[in-house]
Parts: structure tokens; C-alpha cells; sequence
């Protein structure tokens, strides 16, 4: 486009927002080419409109409400009266009608341009918080779904953990149960040097496994077992029962006292309860009896055997 | 009932005026006695007369335009504030107080219109020329009749669309359907013929030089 071809269509641009007939294209047209129009761009087309449809203007003087109204908007008379001289008095008084009216109005309460205005802003701004109240809310709805979600894994997380700390506090518990036995075992082993010690081997099929030891100490009258890879028993069905082959003292086995294995994996240390005094034990023998053990033996099933 | 045509006299002169009787630039004259200069240096005295003064002209354009009541009064109070806003800005070697009031009235009213009709406002005046930016039309001097005589050489069709938008102020619509024009053409005759006009008046001010 030539720069005359533009300036022409700016000026129809121009001229058709003086007449008010522009469009929203044509608007935002407008607003471009002006930019590049300072030079050129004047109000006489305005003024003339002005001037032509003022011809016709017949004016129709403002109500008082109004023009008291208009007064009012203006910064500087908002908080002053314009005095009127006392002779005007008969002259308002065909205004009182209108000034009755306008009581009316305000009786009433009736919306000014103003009220709707506003009360259409307050709308509007109540809208929006409503809206930013819903947004929240919905927010709030959605991290609180996710708190719950992760409530529910970390309790469940919880449980598991509190399983194995008990787990573990059963194993600590055992451990230290089993620690001063352990102690025991190893002082009889070290500070006493005419201690016993043998070695378990499995006396049938079923505890093929199985291994340990046995130390005694004849003078103490004190000796353990030690004992790894024995099967778990029921105490409600069977005991493993010690017996002692101390062939000075009687042909017949004494008993070592009867006890439980209740732990698969580890070791297990078990104290020899002797019922009688041993003089020179030549043998150590475990048997399967029943609850509570037996006092003789039928060594029906035999679970192991240390001997000298 | 549209409210331009709701006209309340209040006292003889603007009966005598409305019928014609008395015209409306002797009563014009009255009020061009620059009032505008003392309401920029804030005189709130001058700015109640210009209300007086102006008011029932800025009235009659405002209901021109807009029908309803209350809006044409809020309109009105506007048109007023921008008034006392923009007073500085008034030149008397550029127009005519009432033309210059009447030129923002007329805006005022516009701009609402296109606001009911969900249309982008125009520019205010703040994003205009400067308002003092010498005319060449001398239209300050020029008085309205004699203007009008200026733009009888426009051709018939636009004196025409002119005397219907400006006289008895219908909208483009209205005038579309009154002549049976499309209504683009009526736009673009318009248009085109208020940018002949300011040419004529051109024309008119350089060949006889009328109150130069």
C-alpha cells in the first residue's frame, strides 16, 4: 500500500470513529495507523461532526437532581454547596416537585446508575473469589487425597517396620537370653582346663545335619550343649531329653534333663540339668521322648551321640 | 418510549429555544463567554455555570444516543468530570466552547453506545491530537448555518445521509433502512462525505477568506 493509498485509509478510518461506526477490525486498524499519523492526524474532522450535528442540537435544561448529581462527581464540589441568593426561592419552586421525586427515589433506595455499577463490580469481584474459593478448594480435596494415600503407605510401611523391630527385639531378646550361657560356656571351656568336650554326630537319618558339641566338667558338676542344624519341636507332642552314660556311676543312662529346640537357624546352648552327680562321663546321648521326658529311656528314637 | 424523545422544559427560554422561537446560538452566545479557561484554574463557581450553561446542550446530545434514563444521567456526569478533567486543553482560536464540550459529550455518548454493543471503545482524548493544534477550517468562527450552506455543493445523496445522521440523528441502521442503502455504503458515504466536507470548508476558508 503507497503512502497516499494509506492516508486515504486512515482518514476513512478516522472519520468512521468520529461517526462511531468502526469496527473491532477496523478499530484495532485504526490504532496501528495512527502510530505512523501523528503528523497528519488533527480533531478537525470531530469538530466538524460536532459542529454539524450541534445545528440540530436543540438543548433541554438538566433536572436539579441531575445537575446536583453532575455537581457532585465533580473532585471540588463534592464536599460544598454553592450558595443561592434568598430571591431564588419562588424560582425552585417548581423544582420541589422534582426535588420530591428525588426523595422518593432515595426512599426507595431505588439503583442509580452508580449503585449498579457498583453492586456489578462487587459481583464481579465476588465471583472471582468464589472461583479462587473453589480452585482452593479443590486443591485442598486433592492434597488430602494424597495425604491419605500416603498415610496409608507409611502405616503400612509402619507395620512392616514395627514387625521387623519386633522381629528384632525377639531376636535380641533370644540373643541376650542366650548370652550368658554363651558366657558360661566359654568360661567352662577356658578357665577350667579339665573340661570335657565332645562332639555330637546324628545317630539316625532325620538329623543327618545336625552338629554341635557337649562340654563337661566333673569337678563343677556344670556342662552345656551346643547345638546347631536340630529340628524345631512341638513341646505340646515331644522333648529332646539328655541322658548320661556314666558307666562308674550306674549301667544305666542318667538323665540330663529334658529341653526344647526353638529356633531353626543359629546356635543353640543348652545347660545339662543332671538329676545325679556324674562321676567320668563316657558318653552323651539325645533322645526324642515324650512331653516331659521319661526316667528310663526306651531310646526308640535317638537324635545324636557324643562319646569319648 | 425512547427517551430522546422525552424533553422537559424548565423555563420559558429553553421552551422558546426547543420550539424555535428563539435560536439556539443567540442562547449560545450567552454561554460562550469562556468559561472553560476558570474551570482549569479549578474556579468551582465557573464550573456550576458551565454546568448551567452547558447542561442542557450536553442533555440533548446525550439523548440523542442513549435512551434509557438513568444511563444517559450517568453518562451525563461523566461527560462533565471529563469536562472539569480536560478544561486546560481548550482553545478558543480552535473551536467554540460549546463545540469543544459538545465534541466530548458527543464522544461520551458514542463510546457508550458501542459499549452496549460489546464494540472496543474509542480513543479517549488523553491518545488524541492536542486540541490546541491550529484548524485550518476556522470552524470557532464559522457560524453553523453558514456551514451548512458550505456543504450544500456535497452531492444530493450525502446532504441526504448527513441531514439524517446529524439532524435527526438516526443511526446508520436506521438510515439504511430508511433510504434502502446497504448498510455498508451508507458507512462508507458517510464517511466519505464528512472527509469532502472538512475539503469544502477547506476550499471555502482559502478562496474567500472568511473570518481569517
Amino acid at each position: 500500500m503507497s503512502m497516499d493509498e494509506t492516508l486515504a485509509r486512515f482518514e476513512e478510518l478516522d472519520a468512521g470513529r468520529v461517526l462511531g461506526d468502526l469496527t473491532s477490525e477496523e478499530t484495532s486498524e485504526w490504532q496501528i495507523l495512527v502510530t505512523d499519523m501523528e503528523d497528519v492526524h488533527s480533531i478537525e474532522l470531530e469538530l466538524l461532526a460536532t459542529e454539524l450535528e450541534l445545528k440540530h442540537v436543540q438543548p433541554c435544561d438538566l433536572s436539579s437532581s441531575l445537575s446536583n448529581k453532575i455537581a457532585d462527581t465533580i473532585p471540588a464540589f463534592s464536599n460544598k454547596n454553592i450558595n443561592q441568593p434568598a430571591t431564588q426561592i419562588i424560582s425552585i419552586l417548581p423544582w420541589l416537585g422534582w426535588a420530591a421525586a428525588a426523595c422518593l427515589l432515595v426512599f426507595f433506595n431505588l439503583p442509580t446508575g452508580d449503585d449498579i455499577q457498583n453492586v456489578s463490580a462487587e459481583l464481579t469481584q465476588a465471583k472471582t473469589e468464589l472461583s479462587d474459593k473453589e480452585k482452593t478448594i479443590i486443591e485442598l480435596e486433592s492434597a488430602k487425597q494424597e495425604l491419605a494415600k500416603l498415610n496409608e503407605k507409611l502405616s503400612s510401611e509402619l507395620l512392616t517396620e514395627s514387625g521387623k523391630i519386633d522381629a528384632l527385639n525377639n531376636q535380641i531378646a533370644k540373643l541376650t537370653e542366650k548370652l550368658p550361657l554363651l558366657q558360661k560356656f566359654e568360661s567352662l571351656i577356658q578357665d577350667e582346663s579339665d573340661t570335657q568336650r565332645l562332639e555330637f554326630a546324628s545317630a539316625s537319618d532325620p538329623y543327618a545335619g545336625l552338629s554341635g558339641e557337649v562340654i563337661w566338667n566333673d569337678e563343677k558338676q556344670e556342662g552345656y550343649m551346643s547345638l546347631e542344624n536340630l529340628a524345631v519341636n512341638d513341646p505340646t507332642k515331644n522333648q529332646y531329653q539328655l541322658w548320661i552314660v556314666d558307666p562308674e556311676r550306674d549301667e544305666l543312662p542318667v538323665d540330663g534333663g529334658v529341653f526344647n529346640i526353638t529356633q531353626k537357624d543359629g546356635k543353640s546352648i543348652i545347660p545339662i540339668r543332671n538329676a545325679l552327680v556324674i562321676n567320668k562321663p563316657v558318653a552323651f546321648v539325645i533322645t526324642l521322648e515324650q512331653p516331659g521326658g521319661v526316667v528310663k529311656s526306651k531310646q526308640e528314637i535317638v537324635v545324636a551321640l557324643a562319646k569319648s | 418510549m425512547p427517551f430522546r424523545n422525552f424533553i422537559l422544559f424548565s423555563n420559558i427560554q429553553s421552551f422558546e429555544i426547543a420550539l424555535g422561537i428563539v435560536p439556539p446560538s443567540e442562547n449560545q452566545g450567552l454561554a460562550e463567554k469562556l468559561i472553560l479557561p476558570l474551570v482549569a484554574k479549578g474556579d468551582e463557581a465557573a464550573m456550576k455555570r458551565c454546568i448551567d450553561s452547558y447542561g442542557p446542550l450536553v442533555w440533548s446530545i446525550v439523548c440523542r444516543r442513549i435512551n434509557e434514563r438513568v444511563d444517559a444521567e450517568e453518562a451525563c456526569q461523566e461527560i462533565f468530570t471529563e469536562v472539569w478533567r480536560i478544561a486546560g486543553r481548550f482553545d478558543s482560536k480552535v473551536s467554540k466552547e460549546s463545540t469543544f464540550i459538545g465534541m466530548i459529550a458527543r464522544r461520551r455518548s458514542i463510546d457508550w453506545q458501542r459499549k452496549q454493543n460489546r464494540l472496543p471503545a474509542l480513543a479517549n482524548l488523553d491518545s488524541l491530537p492536542e486540541l490546541s493544534t491550529p484548524s485550518t477550517n476556522n470552524l470557532h468562527s464559522i457560524d453553523r448555518s453558514e456551514l451548512w450552506n458550505i456543504l450544500n455543493e456535497l452531492p444530493s445523496d450525502t446532504l441526504n445521509l448527513f441531514s439524517l445522521h446529524f439532524e435527526k440523528g438516526l443511526t446508520h441502521d436506521e438510515i439504511a433502512r430508511q433510504t434502502k442503502l446497504p448498510i455498508g455504503t451508507v458507512k462508507t458515504k458517510l464517511r466519505r462525505g464528512l472527509i469532502e466536507a472538512r475539503k469544502l470548508l477547506k476550499e471555502f476558508n482559502n478562496g474567500e477568506g472568511v473570518a481569517q
